[in-house]
């Protein structure tokens, strides 16, 4: 299948790519601990946007939905809205590099990179940006999430990249990123072994409760 | 198309499986009465629901998702709405139950009586409840043993007097909830173990709930978490007088020559358009929905919509607020352990008091940072990118929980469900549009608890504190209510204390839209013991022939 022909990508072409995982690596950048690189970001990303294959992976962790009737429309529409988003933005990554160093973005160093990125993030779209995390609580908010879903097409190229790339980075490892658990592993999140286990309920998060209970009509002199 | 056989009228006709609708159905059923139960969304059975974050918090697998269902909110009458996902429910067999954890406190006595207790307050439609905490109370009290409900009677200093405690003792104490109460406690604070819709040991047949990352905002794999879909929809069932049809979203309620309710046309899976008769109607549908669906039931003689004559549907709308102050710590808080919601909580600033300078007051507890998990897990002056924003992720995102509370939103003559004059679903329906500019008093009673949220986490050691204050009303708390207001007057109010719609008697809503306040605490545990009161009387009027004497046959 064209996985193959394309060197495993399947829907990014080869410069979209090289683009893509350079953007991320410096939103998530490699230290003394992986980064979004070794997370697998890229990837990802190209299986979300391929269509609507990889949308939900089944909870036990036993492939993917498949998705029907209106669902699937919904889907299809999101997606394609997000691929042009992405071919527009990684174009426009481009222009504002050659105008500023005279080079595409993935020949740049780390540093103009950063520049080029932060240009993108400019500050007209900053409080629009603002506005939809505060609307949806998603991403990468001013504000903690509190308990809503996100509107993800009203974003733009940026937060969007920047949100796919968080995604990548801490979703279940069975979407094709947070390869070996990188991503739980760098904040402390100990995540189920695979969605199978959460599925039959033998994850537990018991052993990360605290170790006294409290003796709560004792403690407040007040039980009935 | 082949058109399908008009099904048999039934006694009583219930919208929406949710909270409100599948503890109304479970008492009916049990009664002897034959209910049809239309449903817009799926059945989705335990085995469909997994610990993926992405999918259920970020891709809407469980939420609406809005390219399909979208709402439409503005600020004022003034501004031009937008679309926005304003208090999203999950519409599913169990609705909002499906994926919540469930904090399920009582009201408290003022809370039916906030008007003689506060007095007057202007811009604002405060008015006193129909009935009071001692006619709801042996129904908090079946709905905690019935649905089961882990807490612990008397440790709440101020909670209202109780007839029975709870079935199951609290839920195992997390790191978070331990803080809270370390924190409360050297501030002279009450606190208490949050009562939640969960088995803390097994109980009536059911086995302890599983404790996962992956709870609130999460399908539960196990079923071991106490929801309507978990406990109403099969008790419901079992009676095999439960015919629940899934899949069938109602258009539409149509009504006889005498005005009373003849009808729900509705939607099923396949498209079809099907009229199902009853004797009496229940909305359960959400206080967005059910609001929508009278407006949306319009006729020569309701040209204003269904039981609206007093142009009172959808108006006094009111959604909570959920704002927090976030504390970090430099030991580790496990907040995302037990999907960061198995809590402690506070009374303390649940009563009204006049020293504050605002009216009302709010639920507090501890919980998550957002959601608990990583990828929607964020603090206030985190950048978007970078190495920074890594080094905090690391740091921060396992020694971190907030103080959260439940803003009691004042009700408002002009905040209000409406349709949309534009936007429609993905069924040529027009969706709700909602128009909200928070009171004063609202944002002064924020500000005003997310300090002392704040105080509360300074004195569990918190290294450094954020105050995240409220600044509109988003409905981020999936609550809703007080769109059919019950009420005794019929000039200000759309229900009956029996929450039966005043202008048409074979009509009831069960859900949060007759509370006539919003209240500082969860509405879900009110909601169902109303519902369940409600139920009752529906049952009792049938004995005495009222309400139910056109139904085409007996159970
Ligand atoms: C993530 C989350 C966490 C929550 N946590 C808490 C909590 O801790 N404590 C608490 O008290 N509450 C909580 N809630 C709120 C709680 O879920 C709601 O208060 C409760 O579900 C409301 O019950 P209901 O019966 O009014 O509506 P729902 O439970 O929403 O049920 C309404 C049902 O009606 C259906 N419906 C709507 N319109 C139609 C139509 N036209 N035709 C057919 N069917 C229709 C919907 O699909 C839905 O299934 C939470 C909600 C969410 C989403």
């Amino acid at each position: 299948m064209s996985e193959q022909e394309n060197g495993g990508r399947l829907f990014f072409d080869e410069h979209q790519w090289a683009t893509v995982e350079a953007a991320m690596a410096r939103i998530i950048p490699t230290d003394d601990q992986p980064g979004a690189r070794e997370a697998g970001t890229a990837e990802f990303l190209d299986r979300y946007l391929s269509g609507i294959d990889y949308v939900y992976a089944k909870p036990d962790g036993s492939g993917f939905e498949k998705l029907e009737g209106k669902r699937a429309g919904a889907w299809r529409q999101r997606i394609d809205a997000l691929r042009g988003k992405y071919a527009e933005g990684i174009e426009e990554l481009d222009r504002r590099s050659r105008a500023r160093f005279d080079r595409d973005f993935v020949e740049l160093s780390e540093d103009q990179q950063d520049e080029a990125l932060a240009e993108m993030e400019r500050p007209e779209q900053q409080k629009d940006l603002e506005q939809a995390q505060v609307a949806t609580g998603y991403g990468a908010p001013p504000e903690p999430a509190m308990q809503q879903t996100s509107t993800e097409i009203e974003l733009d190229f940026f937060p969007l990249l920047a949100l796919h790339t968080r995604q990548g980075f801490y979703s279940d490892p069975v979407y094709g990123g947070n390869r070996d658990r990188v991503g739980w592993r760098l904040i402390g999140f100990e995540g189920p072994e695979s969605l199978a286990e959460t599925h039959a309920g033998r994850y537990t998060t018991r052993p990360f409760f605290a170790e006294e209970q409290i003796d709560w009509k004792k403690e407040n002199g007040h039980g009935s | 198309m082949a058109r399908k056989p008009k099904p048999e009228k039934v006694d009583v006709c219930i919208i929406g499986a949710g909270a409100s609708g599948g503890t109304a159905a479970k008492v009916l059923t049990e009664s002897g009465v034959n209910v049809v139960a239309l449903e817009r969304g799926p059945y989705r059975k335990k085995e469909s629901f997994g610990g993926d974050e992405l999918a259920n918090v970020n891709r809407y697998n469980l939420w609406p998702d809005p390219i399909l269902n979208p709402r439409t909110y503005r600020g004022s009458n003034d501004e031009e709405p937008r679309e926005e996902l304003f208090c999203p429910v999950p519409q599913m067999v169990g609705g909002g139950t499906v994926h919540w954890q469930g904090w399920l406190p009582r009201f408290t006595e003022n809370d039916f009586r906030l008007k003689t207790v506060a007095g007057e307050v202007p811009g604002t439609t405060l008015v006193d409840w129909p009935i009071s905490y001692e006619d709801l109370e042996p129904y908090y009290t079946k709905v905690e043993w019935a649905f089961g409900v882990s807490g612990q009677a008397g440790a709440n200093k101020y909670e209202s007097p109780r007839s029975k405690g709870y079935p199951t003792p609290p839920m195992p104490t997390t790191n978070y909830a331990r803080k809270f109460h370390e924190g409360c406690n050297e501030l002279g604070y009450d606190s208490f173990p949050t009562p939640m819709a969960a088995l803390s040991e097994p109980y009536n047949g059911r086995p302890a709930t599983a404790l996962s990352a992956f709870a609130q905002q999460h399908g539960d794999p196990t079923g071991t978490r106490s929801s309507a879909l978990s406990v109403w929809v099969p008790q419901a069932l079992v009676t095999g007088r439960y015919d629940l049809r899934p899949d069938c979203y109602v258009h539409e309620i149509t009504t006889d020559e005498h005005g009373r309710a003849k009808s729900a046309i509705y939607q099923d899976a396949d498209g079809d358009f099907i009229e199902q008769e009853a004797a009496v109607f229940m909305l359960g549908c959400g206080a967005v929905e059910s609001a929508r669906l009278l407006l949306l039931s319009r006729s020569g003689r309701f040209p204003n919509g269904l039981a609206n004559g007093s142009d009172l549907v959808g108006r006094n709308a009111t959604f909570h607020e959920y704002s927090a102050a976030v504390g970090v710590f430099d030991d580790p808080i496990h907040a995302w352990a037990g999907g960061g919601y198995v809590a402690a909580s506070s009374f303390e600033f649940y009563e009204h008091d006049d020293s504050r300078g605002f009216v009302g007051g709010s639920h507090i507890a501890a919980a998550g940072v957002g959601i608990p998990l990583p990828i929607n897990w964020s603090l206030p002056d985190r950048p978007a990118w970078g190495a920074e924003a890594k080094r905090m992720d690391r740091e921060y995102y396992d020694h971190s929980f907030a103080v959260g509370m439940v803003l009691h939103d004042m009700p408002q003559h002009d905040n209000r469900v409406e349709l949309d004059d534009t936007v429609e679903d993905a069924w040529g329906l027009p969706v709700a549009r909602i128009t909200l500019n928070p009171h004063e008093n609202d944002l002064a009673m924020g500000r005003w608890v997310i300090d002392r949220n704040a105080e509360i986490l300074d004195a569990a050691g918190a290294t450094k504190t954020y105050r995240v204050y409220p600044e509109r009303v988003t409905g981020n708390c999936s609550h809703q209510h007080s769109t059919t207001r019950m009420g005794d007057d019929p000039d200000t109010s759309v229900l009956n204390r029996y929450c039966q719609a005043h202008e048409v008697d074979n009509l009831f809503v069960v859900d949060g839209g007759p509370f006539p306040t919003a209240t500082g605490a969860n509405p879900t545990l009110t909601i169902m013991a109303n519902a369940w009161r409600v139920a009752e009387h529906v049952v009792r009027q049938r004995g005495s022939g009222r309400a139910t004497t056109t139904a085409g046959k007996g159970a």
